[in-house]
């Protein structure tokens, strides 16, 4: 009996005491996909909540912050979410969660992304500089800001200039290439003959390859098609069947003509970067970020790591325009920090965002994952500067263009990554994928997405 | 007297003896159907929330839903090619065959068929994509190279095979060993006495052991069909469905509309669907397989 107290005396002391330890300690739940190239999404939080502590501490004021990082191996953003709102369906959302832009209205309207527009006016030295843009792109439909840039890129086509260089392109050709690409002069067809060149003479086993999953980089080629995914008068999406067509058949000729893998869509990341690296691909559609393991020797080669034999290597250009004469095209896709509205810690998870947002942190961010500066001043910091990759980058933000703000476009460009394996698969014509993608879109989404015959009618 | 009171108190304990059953099939059999009945009839989405209750998810799926005919086919082939070559004819001739040779050479075999069962799904599934890979790095690319035969990407040109084929190789092993024990249980003497009496190898197999392996395999076939009805694991694994939809049998369609495209109420009603599939299925399959007579008591050893 007297040990039995004694043991329960000990239990209930030592809760009391490990109570009293951490009697203010304050969770934030942080939520972000499995990258390794950018640790600072999380580390920067952390470092935000570092600052905190220590001036709670100077302070003398009981608490602490506590940041729980759940880094979620899912597929892809969109994937990522899928298991957010998940989570906030049943009270688990997280405090802090990274969310690609134009997810941000469907979290707005279930109410799970608190409005900023009251922090940014009131914390103008974290928010003053940042670019307008891009808190463009983090409005939900009732023109209020709900999330803040956590980061901007720009996508690309990298090509291999030694490749070229095999098949007997001179030097006047391949510097002239990325000038030529922005008069219009050079188009998509082009860069598939291109490619074609490569492939035939053996020089490379892929043409041209892109990311095997649901994403943004093969949007840019439906843009230089003159896609538009929304109507900007009555904000609703859009397929617009000609355009699609058109676009989705450049694809078609790729694959059918050996010059992206018919099962590109099927191909691992590692076997595609792999490729790419090795210099078994002529071209890789990305963003500017995956400048991170092709400097080095990450992916199984090595490649240079300063500025001029790098760009003696692999060359940089938008996807060129559908026609000649045409514009080519760019998107940048940023991330944004959202904070949860109906978190009990929402006022401090907002704090930790502003700090993580000030310009020391976001460069730690660019410089170390080769994403664009989210603010002016970022671009004068001398690492910033330093780092050539984003001083390379930063004349192509000139004509970016980002994805529609629309609670469903995530759903949306689901059914057209299916229609898109589908021609290049050959399991479908472009004319029969547009007519499934089309189906799809109506049974899914129903009026919600305009089937038109082209973009202007 | 005693005799009585036994009879007296009988009523009250079947109930507490199956209550843990019971409750187990309430919270993960009952329970989930219930639910899955009641997002059926909602409009519930990726954000999980129920706006209102409906019918237009079935309305979707028997009117507007094009992909549901050549799911519906997908699954036809995959379940019926899967089941008669490779867990019912490959089972069969696995369990023959490894009885007819020595028994430890025979138990050898077995134990290998068992490994991909032994095998997580996806260290499994992996394989068969590095089997399936057509560069120059795929098992099955190497094996055509030495013959000068171009390579084969049988994961965007045939993938409703390459899923029977991996589905087919790991199920064989549950008919293989279940027949292995009806053909072990077969009295030596009628074999003995059909090779007294004239009769071919041909002859003791075609007469002694088939019958009594046709009970064996009624069952298999119920259960298999069911089993390959209601699970996609290897199917996501290996072809994740694609390309496209062509090789999304019933079950995986499901689940990517459920859990690829957040439509969790079509889902729940497609799932619906698949329990009606299935029940009526089986009722037919227990009707033309008599399988009364499998679960009717025996005739002799009755008291």
């Amino acid at each position: 009996m007297h040990k039995t107290l004694a043991l329960f005396a000990t239990v209930s002391l030592s809760a009391v005491l490990a109570g009293m330890a951490h009697a203010e300690d304050i969770k934030i739940k942080l939520s972000t996909l499995v990258d390794k190239t950018a640790p600072a999404r999380v580390t920067n939080i952390e470092a935000a909540a570092a600052i905190m502590n220590e001036q709670f501490k100077a302070a003398g004021v009981d608490k602490h912050i506590v940041v729980e990082t759940n880094v979620s191996a899912a597929k892809g953003w969109d994937d990522l979410a899928l298991e957010d709102m998940k989570a906030f369906s049943v009270g688990q959302g997280p405090d802090i969660y990274v969310l690609p832009h134009e997810w941000i209205g469907k979290f707005a309207e279930d109410g799970n992304a608190l409005p900023m527009d009251a922090k940014i006016a009131a914390n103008p030295w974290a928010y003053a500089d940042i670019l307008p843009v891009l808190w463009t792109a983090a409005k939900a439909k009732d023109g209020k800001i709900y999330g803040i840039p956590q980061d901007a890129e720009i996508r690309m086509f990298f090509y291999n200039k030694d490749m070229l260089r095999k098949i007997g392109k001179d030097e006047a050709f391949i510097d002239s290439l990325p000038a030529k690409v922005e008069a219009g002069e050079f188009t998509l067809d082009d860069l598939s003959a291109l490619s074609k060149q490569v492939v035939d003479a053996k020089v490379a086993q892929y043409g041209m390859l892109h990311r095997p999953n649901v994403g943004i980089d093969y949007l840019m080629v439906f843009q230089s098609y003159g896609v538009k995914f929304m109507d900007d008068k009555t904000g609703k999406l859009m397929f617009p069947k000609a355009e699609m067509a058109k676009a989705l058949g450049w694809y078609e000729r790729n694959a059918r003509e050996g010059v992206t893998p018919a099962d590109n869509t099927a191909m691992s990341w590692d076997a595609i970067q792999g490729a790419f690296k090795q210099e078994k691909a002529f071209i890789f559609h990305q963003g500017v970020w995956a400048v991170a393991w092709q400097l080095g020797d990450k992916m199984g080669a090595n490649w240079p790591t300063d500025k001029d034999a790098y760009f003696h290597k692999i060359g940089w250009i938008p996807a060129p325009a559908a026609e000649r004469g045409g514009k080519p095209a760019n998107l940048s896709h940023p991330l944004l920090y959202t904070v949860n509205a109906k978190s009990k810690n929402a006022d401090l998870a907002a704090d930790l965002v502003a700090l993580a947002t000030l310009p020391y942190f976001n460069t730690e961010h660019d410089v170390n994952s080769y994403h664009t500066a989210i603010s002016n001043g970022q671009t004068a910091m001398p690492k910033y500067k330093e780092n050539w990759v984003l001083s390379a980058a930063s004349p192509m933000m000139a004509h970016a263009q980002f994805v529609p703000n629309h609670t469903q476009f995530g759903s949306y460009n689901k059914v057209l990554f299916s229609g898109l394996q589908a021609v290049e698969t050959g399991k479908m014509t472009a004319k029969q994928a547009v007519d499934f993608i089309a189906d799809e879109l109506s049974l899914q989404f129903g009026s919600d997405v305009e089937i038109r015959d082209a973009v202007s009618n | 007297m005693p005799h009585s009171n036994l009879r007296a108190r009988r009523p009250a304990r079947p109930l507490l003896y199956l209550l843990p059953a019971i409750g187990l099939l309430t919270i993960f059999f009952l329970g989930p159907i219930i639910v899955n009945g009641v997002i059926a009839f909602t409009d519930m989405g990726e954000n999980l929330r129920v706006g209102k209750f409906t019918l237009l998810n079935f309305e979707r799926i028997l009117q507007r839903d094009a992909r549901i005919p050549g799911v519906l086919l997908t699954t036809l082939i995959y379940v019926s090619a899967t089941l008669f070559f490779f867990n019912v004819g490959l089972g069969a001739l696995l369990a023959m065959a490894t009885t007819a040779i020595p028994p430890r050479l025979g138990g050898f075999f077995r134990g290998l068929w068992l490994l991909p069962r032994m095998s997580p799904a996806v260290l499994y599934g992996i394989l068969w994509i590095w089997i399936a890979d057509p560069t120059p790095s795929g098992l099955l690319a190497q094996v055509t190279s030495v013959f000068g035969l171009p390579a084969l990407n049988l994961r965007n040109d045939y993938p409703l095979f390459l899923i029977i084929l991996a589905n087919g190789i790991v199920g064989a092993s549950f008919a293989m060993v279940i027949l292995t024990s009806a053909v072990r249980s077969i009295p030596a003497h009628l074999s003995n006495a059909a090779r007294v009496d004239g009769a071919s190898e041909w002859g003791v197999l075609r007469h002694v052991v088939a019958p009594a392996l046709s009970q064996p395999i009624r069952f298999i076939t119920i259960y298999q069909a069911l089993s390959l009805m209601t699970t996609y694991e290897y199917i996501l694994l290996i072809t994740g469905g694609g390309p496209v939809y062509d090789s999304t049998p019933y079950a995986l369609y499901i689940y990517r509309r459920a859990f690829e495209n957040g439509a969790y109420a079509y889902g729940a009603a497609l799932a619906l669907g698949l329990m009606v599939i299935g029940v009526v299925f089986t009722l037919v399959q227990w009707r033309i397989t008599d399988m009364r007579s499998t679960f009717a008591a025996p005739r002799i050893e009755v008291l």
